[in-house]
């Protein structure tokens, strides 16, 4: 590592902490290493336009997080809700249930864990505690923990990243995640079942069977949408990049047609607030590029290949340490910049050992979901306190159960790869 | 003058939405082309790129409020007003030097592409990349206007980094 680096990383560490922007403290960084470096202090600027412009896969971003923003916008959290009430609110802990069911289908039409939990998670942190069942901290916990489920089930935004940095194919990271996501949606309700047995919260009164039909059928719209979404993928129709806008157009076409919900001006607030994060995730995007950029001309990728192949790791240790790892720095850093920067440093490695980058990627991309959770840095922690209120202490407080069972997930994803690659391969995955 | 700069970030604000829906529109056009009539247009994916470009660092210089930034704020949220307003100082004084140091020579870079036009709308390139001249400028400004809040003693250099109405957890509302 030369002095430019390692200076470097030290005004990344300061300017990181006393609250600067990510994306700026990361140009900012790069900055001070092209100046010491003696290098042309406009690579920074041109790293970050050419990784915005250049990259087709980078477009499928905006356009689900205008999808997510619009079902969020247009009452389809409404019917899902009602419907997944219809389902399991019948069972014990049953808001809670609710809540874990509904990430998981709103996770096949979001790709974003910070859209599910500010949007739908929202509602039902709401619908839990009108119940008077549930503490604040735990119907916060409940959301954030299944809301990691969200970019694990297609489509998923984290998973484009990583698709951006490895070459390895989206359709079929997107497929390697449907297994995982519905793992994590098992052991979470059984973690809840567990508890509401243990704490004795009352089921939610029972939705009469004559009811089902037409609760189900005002869901419908919604509930077709993962459908329409990976049919259009897998059946070839479209690119991964196309099925989010298609995603977006099927669910303005709920909302604005089925539901009626949508007005001109609600639209263009869905637009703008869009832009507003579009631009946000993207100048992170771009910036985590830049230090991707600069970690690669230090050739770390390659000497950390060297070290960790020097130490004859198999392939179960160095999977057990990379997982051991990520979890440590999902405590202190974004998910973005630990697939953009942190994860292509141990991909030589990944490839060096013959570890099957569909697998690895998908176990990476849960592990840095549950880094969202996990203090003093968790993304959904701050968005749940930002929209509820409830106390980050108090959520983490409650959390640690599903963060075990979530835990659990991720070592059997790890241990069994057939987890993972069972469904690509039916798609013919060669891996 | 706070009713000009009012309209003009409406304005901007309303640049910001209508290139993105523009690129969802440009979106399904090509997908329709493709599909449905058997076109294949190449136009569509360059307009979307472009578009997106624009819309990263348009979307940075004059819509993003401090609360729509990805920050790690734990440190800053747990200090005094104080101190909280050395950190803004501090932050703002690096990015500050940062972007001016490195202002020159990025014009030099984006100036260069005067010479090469992108592949399928003929757009010299330069017109396409001076989003990021704007995108610079504006930051420069906009933190240029914090250190100077700072130095007049303003109490509340950065704003609020956290916006979002709360619920009631007591009565759920």
């Amino acid at each position: 590592m030369s002095l430019a680096f390692s200076i470097c990383l030290i005004t990344l560490l300061i300017t990181a902490s006393i609250g600067m922007p990510i994306a700026f403290a990361m140009i900012v960084s790069a900055v001070v290493y092209l100046a010491i470096a003696g290098q042309d202090l406009a690579l920074a600027s041109e790293q970050l336009i050419q990784s915005v412009y250049d990259s087709f896969v980078l477009l499928a971003v905006p356009l689900f997080i205008v999808a997510a923003n619009i079902m969020n916008a247009g009452a389809i959290s409404d019917r899902l809700l009602e419907f997944c009430k219809a389902m399991v609110g019948r069972f014990k802990g049953g808001m809670a249930q609710v809540d874990i069911l509904v990430s998981l289908i709103f996770s096949g039409m979001s790709g974003s864990a910070v859209a599910d939990a500010a949007g739908v998670g929202k509602i039902s942190i709401r619908m839990m505690l009108k119940t008077g069942h549930y503490t604040p901290g735990f119907a916060g916990a409940v959301v954030a923990a299944s809301a990691t489920i969200g970019p694990i089930i297609p489509p998923s935004i984290p998973m484009v990243l990583y698709a951006l940095v490895s070459d390895a194919s989206i359709g079929y990271l997107f497929l390697g995640g449907v297994v995982p996501g519905l793992l994590m949606t098992l052991v979470l309700m059984t973690m809840n079942s567990v508890i509401a047995h243990k704490r004795n919260i009352p089921a939610e009164e029972a939705v009469p069977l004559r009811k089902i039909p037409g609760v189900t059928l005002r869901a419908l719209p919604a509930l077709m949408m993962p459908v329409i979404l990976l049919a259009g993928i897998y059946g070839g129709a479209t690119t991964p990049t196309e099925a989010a806008a298609v995603a977006a157009a099927y669910a303005l076409i709920v909302s604005g047609v089925f539901y009626r919900s949508l007005t001109i001006r609600s639209l263009y607030e869905v637009f703008l607030d869009s832009a507003r994060s579009s631009a946000s995730v993207g100048l992170v995007i771009g910036s985590a590029l830049i230090f991707n950029y600069i970690v690669a001309t230090e050739n770390i990728p390659a000497a950390l290949q060297t070290l960790l192949v020097s130490l004859d790791l198999s392939r179960a240790e160095f999977l057990i340490f990379v997982n051991l790892l990520f979890l440590a720095l999902g405590c202190v850093l974004d998910a973005t910049t630990i697939i953009l920067v942190i994860i292509p440093l141990f991909l030589p490695t990944v490839r060096a050992l013959g570890i099957d980058p569909v697998h690895f990627g998908v176990v990476a991309v849960v592990n840095c979901m549950i880094g969202l959770i996990t203090p003093p840095y968790g993304m959904l922690l701050f968005v749940i306190n930002g929209t509820t209120g409830i106390p980050i202490k108090a959520i983490v407080r409650e959390g640690y159960p599903f963060l075990f069972a979530l835990l659990i997930a991720l070592a059997c994803l790890t241990a069994f790869p057939g987890l993972v690659l069972g469904l690509p391969r039916l798609f013919g995955y060669e891996g | 003058m706070a009713r000009i700069l009012g309209v003009l970030r409406l304005g901007a604000d309303a640049m910001a939405a209508g290139m993105l829906a523009a690129i969802f529109v440009v979106f399904l056009v090509q997908i329709i082309g493709r599909y449905v009539l058997g076109l294949s247009l190449g136009w569509t994916i360059e307009l979307c790129l472009t578009l997106w470009l624009w819309v990263v660092f348009w979307g940075s210089a004059f819509c993003l409020r401090p609360s729509d930034h990805v920050r790690f704020d734990i440190l800053y949220l747990s200090v005094s007003r104080p101190v909280q307003r050395v950190f803004s100082a501090v932050a703002a004084l690096a990015i500050i030097i940062a972007f001016v140091v490195s202002y020159l020579p990025t014009l030099d870079y984006v100036d260069f592409y005067k010479i090469k036009k992108s592949s399928t709308l003929r757009i010299p390139l330069n017109y396409v990349f001076s989003v990021y001249m704007i995108f610079m400028t504006m930051i420069i400004l906009r933190y240029s206007r914090v250190l100077i809040d700072f130095l007049r003693g303003k109490a509340d250099v950065e704003g609020p980094i956290t916006s979002y109405e709360l619920i009631d957890t007591e009565s759920a509302r």
